[in-house]
């Protein structure tokens, strides 16, 4: 007589165990960014915590990981990648949003995906795999903080404040700039003639302290040049 | 004589082309070849995978730079011990993203090729005046000190206090204004790339230039080959278009290390009676190491790659100065969090400096991922060669203190991120690294189709003709049989050239 009341009873506890997983896993993440190509709204979420656990609101550089376009930078980068890199990088980013689930992160309510835990917590369980004595462990992180990294950096903004910014600098025109057009383009989309060759070429070295690069002087918002760009 | 040039918007179906000689790969070792071969009067055909890139298609975005010239987006990794890879693919090669360094093999290293591969004429008095050819033709001479900028200068410096030798890196440069782009393709048009230099001077020398060319097969008939076949590709995408086949009487492949041994593979096994197509690949793994001064070293202004010491090529490394898109360099600082971006400011103040090692116990193989057209590279760092990597750390630590930095950070796994003073960073002299410990990448790539005497030790002779076929050549940089000690960008052309003198008078 037991028996079946105990078998609905641990069918209903193991229902409700998969169905909390999976809410865990799965649910919650809001709709998706139209403007994105590539990403997920669960991607995107997860992206956009990871880069502002490394890079954190306030402080200098000002820009969070957010802020600075990071995860608008991915997408567009995700874009120019091959499809098994694409699934790739998917796999890795799956892997940090739901590797909380089984080993938690510190603190409490520390088993939560990680595009839900507390900014401390995420950073404090990044700070643990960059500092791993497993060198896999590192690789893999070594992989999440570059692509964040690397999208922070993106940002005009990030590298003005930064001092980084590139130089502006003239581009003469070469002979080869008469025999090649810009990738894509065909060979009578080519302007340049014989003529432009024969003007002066600047061969002088670079004022540090001269003029930035035009898509990197004024304030931007952020993701605007990815934006224009795309 | 004028020659043409196809790219990818222009065709307007299958390609089909006859020649004397068609050129697989217009990198340094390719161009240098369809050009001298032009020279000589050949009818000739250079065919390239990517597209020509102009000023106007470069990014000074790193990541985004590679993804569009690099294969694989630049994420290629080797298996076995995992380590970064990059291989380029646009009109020039390698040379296009490159930081031009220009240097000849030393004399003691091809000895050693000499002896271990049954060399009989591939000495420094042989290459020498194909090196020198190089040099007029490109302009190579050393980096100029207004260009150098603090952070290639204050590695000079560091040398100096020591007492070891440094000198500027002589690199295909002319008239550099110091915007440290190298990495991203020369927007000042000073870089003598490949696609603005040798690829130009072949198509005046009458040479076809085709871009956006896939080659899939070498075409071969008993001991001849009888061209290639393969098809148009979309830049960037890769996407697949109409057929092209080019017959020749020769075919010279230059497709790259990693390349041309999944060609001849992919061919029926061609050339490779020996057994060796595709095995002793070896690289050149490279650490860095940062080191922050105490004041500002204008880090967006100077050479890429201005300085170097080669006081321990005999000992198995060489010691750079580096610079690169500032995303690729912020990699390299530890942390997350506030902290971490407190330690973004000090880039302002930091130097970049590398080692590269040569590596003759770290071997590996390459081979097709499935039907993929990329290489699965296999790959071990031998701890042997990864201790020569570990004091090359040691030795740029010594130079960043020497030259005044107020800390350094190894990048060397289980030691602290930064330290402050020579005497805390004896910990890397005094502890033995393992190879996990090292965060290494490796452009330089040599091997996969070795030049030996014996023909049933390597793949080609000395002429970089294959030993199996009468008219096939190679004539990148997988013809060495192992390291060069430097950087392999000038021997690999110096080679490309002797075996371009040789197949004109042939063909």
């Amino acid at each position: 007589m037991l028996r079946p009341v105990i078998a609905a009873l641990l069918s209903a506890l193991g229902i409700s165990v998969l169905l909390w997983l999976v809410s865990r896993a799965l649910l919650g993440y809001g709709t998706r960014d139209s403007s994105l190509s590539q990403l997920s709204a669960r991607e995107a979420a997860f992206l956009g915590a990871a880069a502002d656990a490394v890079f954190p609101p306030g402080g200098t550089p000002a820009l969070s990981g957010v802020e600075a376009g990071a995860v608008r930078h991915i997408d567009r980068w995700l874009a120019l990648m091959t499809r098994r890199n694409r699934v790739l990088i998917r796999l890795l980013v799956v892997f940090f949003e739901h590797v909380t689930l089984l080993f938690p992160a510190p603190g409490r309510g520390g088993r939560r995906r990680f595009s839900s835990l507390s900014l401390p917590q995420r950073s404090e369980l990044l700070e643990g795999w960059e500092h791993s004595p497993l060198r896999l462990r590192r690789l893999v992180f070594a992989s999440l903080r570059t692509i964040l990294t690397s999208s922070y950096f993106a940002s005009p903004d990030v590298l003005r404040e930064l001092g980084l910014a590139p130089l502006a600098l003239e581009s003469p025109v070469v002979a080869a700039d008469l025999l090649f057009p810009r990738v894509g383009q065909p060979r009578s989309s080519i302007r340049w003639t014989a003529e432009d060759l024969a003007r002066p070429v600047p061969r002088t070295p670079l004022d540090p302290r001269g003029p930035l690069h035009p898509d990197y002087r004024g304030p931007r918002a952020a993701g605007t040049l990815a934006e224009d760009r795309a | 004589m004028s020659g043409s040039v196809g790219v990818f918007a222009d065709y307007t179906g299958p390609v089909t082309d006859r020649a004397d000689v068609v050129v697989v790969g217009s990198g340094p070792c390719g161009a240098v070849a369809a050009y001298e071969l032009a020279r000589a009067g050949k009818d000739v055909v250079l065919v390239e995978e990517g597209p020509p890139f102009t000023p106007a298609d470069f990014e000074l975005d790193g990541p985004i730079s590679m993804a569009r010239t690099m294969r694989e987006g630049g994420l290629r990794f080797t298996t076995g011990f995992v380590m970064p890879t990059m291989q380029v693919i646009a009109l020039g090669g390698g040379s296009l993203v490159n930081s031009a360094i220009c240097g000849r093999c030393p004399e003691f290293r091809l000895q050693e090729w000499a002896e271990a591969a049954d060399l009989d004429h591939t000495s420094r008095r042989g290459l020498e005046p194909h090196y020198d050819a190089i040099a007029e033709f490109l302009g190579i001479a050393p980096t100029p000190d207004d260009v150098q900028g603090p952070r290639n200068l204050l590695f000079r410096d560091g040398c100096k206090s020591l007492g070891w030798t440094s000198e500027p890196c002589s690199r295909n440069v002319v008239g550099c204004r110091g915007s440290g782009e190298c990495f991203t393709g020369c927007r000042a048009r000073a870089k003598q790339s490949m696609d603005i230099s040798y690829v130009p001077a072949a198509i005046r020398a009458g040479a076809r230039v085709y871009t956006s060319v896939q080659v899939q097969r070498v075409l071969a008939s008993g001991r001849r080959v009888t061209g290639i076949e393969g098809r148009l590709v979309a830049p960037f995408t890769g996407a697949p278009g109409a057929a092209v086949r080019i017959e020749a009487k020769a075919v010279v492949l230059a497709a790259g290390v990693l390349a041309t041994p999944l060609l001849l593979q992919r061919s029926g096994d061609l050339a490779n009676a020996s057994k060796q197509v595709g095995e002793n690949v070896q690289f050149h793994p490279g650490t860095s190491v940062m080191g922050v001064f105490p004041d500002a070293v204008d880090a967006v202004f100077g050479a890429t790659q201005g300085y170097q010491c080669l006081e321990f090529l005999r000992d198995g490394f060489k010691l750079e100065t580096l610079w690169a898109p500032p995303s690729v360099l912020a990699v390299r600082m530890p942390g997350v969090g506030l902290g971490f971006k407190r330690k973004l400011l000090d880039m302002q103040r930091a130097a970049i400096w590398d080692a590269i090692a040569s590596c003759k116990r770290s071997l590996g193989s390459v081979r097709e991922r499935g039907r993929s057209q990329q290489p699965a590279v296999r790959w071990r760092f031998h701890p042997e060669d990864a201790q020569i990597l570990a004091r090359a750390v040691w030795a740029l630590t010594q130079i960043f203190f020497a030259a005044g930095a107020e800390r350094v950070l190894p990048g060397v796994a289980g030691l602290p991120d930064e330290m402050h003073s020579l005497d805390e960073a004896r910990v890397l002299e005094r502890r033995p690294a393992r190879a996990g410990d090292l965060v290494v990448a490796s452009t330089h790539v040599f091997g996969s189709t070795r030049m030996h005497g014996d023909p049933s030790c390597g793949v080609v002779d000395e002429d970089c003709k294959t030993h199996d076929l009468d008219n096939l050549y190679v004539v990148d940089t997988g013809v060495f049989p192992m390291s060069p000690a430097v950087n392999p960008m000038f021997t690999g052309m110096a080679l490309a050239r002797r075996a371009a003198l040789a197949l004109a008078g042939r063909v």
